[in-house]
């Protein structure tokens, strides 16, 4: 074995460990975990889809109503997710703090990385089955789509390392997600078009990123969908990194306090 | 060589700043050298150990290691539960960067720690000793020119801590070790030189032997 490692080297070989140890306990960590995987969001998708679909309307907004649900809903699970996962990271790999290459960062960062993944494989499995069922998937501005995703993501990955950052300073910290999610679940347009919003109301309802990057992402799909006025993936973006400056502020000031206890 | 320069330490509380565990050690660890650690408990023996094995930051002072210093061992955590023995030995082959020697450091520590079909198990299953022998084993398996051991020779049946002994004497003269035990026969076994931490100063004797009288006589007082 060569006596030294440099850093970088030594970080990306961390990096790979723990993308893999994860991957694992994601996937195969209880009887079935990686159905759940693609059960949830499908389960979720196929309550609602037989609501609107069956019940109410063909088109929301001139758009497939299910194509309208799947992005709605895939959107927000990425970033709740990436979110989620992030924000636990510090606690479920506490014991591999011995190694002093561990830091708590690399397993914060590798958690949204491997959510990323998964939930790409995800997406191509459920648009999948949307051709299966004969909906027209083909994006009319596919960037558009990819971006709002990557937006979306970047958005989880910021609100993730500032919780995980923040629940090891303040235990409490965690509670932040559960309680800001169940709301933000209902002011992101996921089940209903803000679009039919009254307009003074509708700003507030626009302060929400979250927002900004689900109806983007229904944009990027037809050209014809009239969503909200006034959304803007820069706002997303602005939103996704300063957040994400924020958190990697907030671990690199504490970085010592969060393996020490 | 690890070298520890002025350090003080002290936990963070509920009420606030905790008491000075260590206030201004100062010790060289040379190379090829074996050291026991003595102190009553909570006198900072662990605390030093994390640190000396960057697990653990110092409030004050600085911790130079200039060579490869094991993790400490014996310590609560470094493996993951969910995860089965072999899985958890990869795991740190590969923040080793050892992918290349990836099997044959997996026979080793699967020989080594001798836990049978436990080592496809996951570790939350494991007993304290299979723990502790999957621990050393990896531990073993890496080329250290410091071990840092708490206790760990003190754990596990006793044809496990023959075992562990023959290892750390074959060990002799390639690396040392830093350890800890409250056994006085274990550390008269291992250690060439002592240190004895006594009020958040460390004090460093050539020979156990004194060591261990220095810190026997202050208890009999």
């Amino acid at each position: 074995m060569e006596l030294y490692r440099n850093s970088l080297r030594i970080t990306l070989s961390v990096w790979k460990a723990l993308l893999l140890r994860e991957a694992l306990a994601r996937l195969f960590s209880s009887r079935g975990a990686w159905f759940w995987l693609v059960g949830e969001p499908v389960a979720h998708m196929a309550v609602l889809g037989l609501i609107y679909a069956g019940i109410r309307q063909r088109t929301i907004g001139g758009i497939d109503t299910l194509i309208w649900l799947v992005l709605g809903v895939q959107g927000f699970f990425l970033f709740r997710r990436t979110a989620g996962q992030m924000a636990g990271a510090i606690d479920s790999n506490r014991a591999l703090f011995s190694y002093r290459q561990v830091l708590p960062i690399d397993t914060v960062l590798m958690r949204g990385v491997l959510e990323a993944t998964l939930m790409t494989a995800v997406m191509a499995v459920i648009l999948f089955g949307l051709v299966m069922m004969g909906h027209d998937i083909r994006p009319a501005d596919p960037l558009r789509v990819l971006f709002a995703f990557i937006g979306l993501w970047l958005l989880g990955v910021a609100m993730g390392l500032i919780v995980s950052a923040l629940s090891e300073l303040v235990p409490e910290a965690r509670q932040i997600i559960d309680l800001t999610m169940r709301p933000l679940y209902f002011v992101s347009g996921v089940l209903f078009s803000v679009g039919s919003v009254a307009p003074p109301y509708r700003d507030w309802f626009l302060l929400n990123p979250v927002l900004h990057g689900i109806d983007s992402l229904r944009e990027g799909f037809s050209p014809y969908y009239h969503g909200v006025p006034g959304v803007s993936m820069g706002y997303l973006y602005d939103c996704a990194f300063i957040g994400i400056f924020i958190g990697l502020l907030l671990h690199r000031r504490f970085a010592d306090l969060m393996v020490t206890r | 060589m690890i070298v520890v320069e002025d350090l003080y330490k002290r936990y963070r509380t509920d009420h606030g700043p905790g008491r000075w565990v260590l206030q201004g050690v100062n010790l060289v660890i040379p190379p090829r050298v074996n050291v026991g650690l003595v102190g009553r408990n909570g006198a900072g023996k662990s605390t030093l150990l994390r640190i000396m094995g960057g697990v653990d930051h110092p409030s004050r002072g600085t911790v130079r290691r200039e060579c490869r210093v094991s993790w400490p061992m014996g310590f609560g955590g470094g493996l993951q539960g969910s995860l089965t023995g072999r899985q958890n030995a990869k795991f740190v082959c590969r923040i080793y960067g050892r992918e290349r020697d990836m099997p044959e450091k997996l026979d080793y520590i699967q020989a080594f720690a001798e836990i049978g079909e436990a080592f496809e198990e996951p570790v939350k299953t494991y007993s304290s000793g299979m723990r502790a022998r999957l621990k050393f084993a990896m531990s073993l398996a890496f080329d250290f020119d410091i071990y840092i051991s708490d206790e760990i020779t003190s754990v596990g049946d006793r044809a496990f801590r023959r075992k562990a002994r023959k290892a750390f004497s074959d060990l002799v003269g390639r690396s040392s070790l830093v350890m800890v035990a409250h056994g006085e026969s274990t550390l008269r076994e291992f250690c060439d030189a002592g240190i004895w931490l006594h009020e958040g100063k460390a004090h460093w004797f050539d020979t156990i032997d004194d060591a261990l009288k220095a810190y026997n006589d202050w208890q009999s007082v």
